[in-house]
């Protein structure tokens, strides 16, 4: 198939929107987070019972009941810190997911092939998208970037056109 | 039993919000939007606070927050907003339409709760 220009920038557009929301099925983390739940109920689910073989059998064995309450007092530590990872890593994997859907907006607006010139995404209608402070950084950071490369650009075509000068 | 009213589009961190409100013994209500929690509002649901995302399909979480405070049952209930913003543009438009509290994500479960206890009375 053959494209002119601008349908082949639409199309590539459109195939990377694709790819990236292909993506964002993978990067989703919530599986692991649930997983992280999942084994903190087990946990705590599991410590009750061992209180509740303690309580049974404390004057059996003081050597088990002992190894029984240290089990117990680990139980709390590690949950607390699974607990931890869970709220951070589903945060994390909200933060990932939003981003993501940024771009994918992003990128099908710009594969739209009957929108007027100048009507497709500016930078403006880009940071509209944003949903966070380090998005809008990471979008100064490469503004900045493409201003420099620009002027550089624009200084090294002037010189090959000048060359006397 | 403090009920909260948890409102994100997330349904991962619906999840992990309502686990760590409730091992810290609160009722929890969820919506995925800003409609959604409306809807729950107006079919009688009186939480004792309500926590909500910003960027929501729908109803974003400062829309929701303006119609909360239009209704009577919520005119005054403490509004937590939980978000990835950080944004000074956007905080100020939640202090606006009537949030009482902002988060930025990431946060700990600890500072959760203790901005929580800040705003409820004494359990």
């Amino acid at each position: 198939m053959q494209f002119n220009t601008e349908a082949s920038d639409h199309l590539v557009c459109a195939v990377l929107a694709a790819q990236v929301a292909e993506l964002r099925g993978r990067i989703d983390t919530s599986a692991t987070v649930e997983l992280l739940w999942q084994t903190s109920d087990l946990l705590s689910r599991l410590s009750s019972l061992v209180l509740e073989f303690t309580k049974r059998c404390s004057d059996s064995d003081p050597s088990l009941n002992e190894k029984c309450n240290a089990a117990m007092a680990a139980e709390v530590e590690i949950n607390r810190s699974l607990e931890s990872l869970a709220f951070a890593q589903a945060q994390r994997n909200d933060f990932t997911c939003q981003t993501v859907d940024c771009v994918v907006t992003a990128l099908e607006r710009l594969a739209v092939t009957d929108a007027a010139v100048g009507c497709r995404l500016s930078p403006s209608d880009l940071v509209a998208l944003y949903v966070s402070e380090e998005q809008r950084q990471v979008h100064e950071a490469a503004t900045r970037q493409f201003s420099i490369a620009a002027s550089r650009n624009g200084a090294e075509s002037r010189s090959r056109e000048e060359p006397g000068e | 039993m403090p009920a909260i009213l948890v409102v994100d589009d997330s349904a991962t961190m619906v999840m992990s919000l309502s686990r760590v409100l409730k091992n810290a013994g609160y009722e929890v209500e969820t919506a995925s939007n800003g409609k959604e929690g409306m809807a729950k509002l107006a079919g009688g649901l009186k939480p004792s606070l309500i926590l909500t995302d910003i960027n929501m399909p729908q109803m974003d979480g400062i829309a929701f927050i303006k119609e909360a405070r239009k209704a009577a049952s919520t005119r005054f209930t403490p509004i937590i907003v939980l978000t990835t913003e950080s944004g000074g543009q956007k905080r100020d438009e939640a202090r606006a339409a009537g949030a009482s509290s902002w988060l930025t994500k990431p946060t700990e479960p600890n500072d959760l709760l203790t901005a929580l206890k800040q705003l409820l009375p004494a359990k």
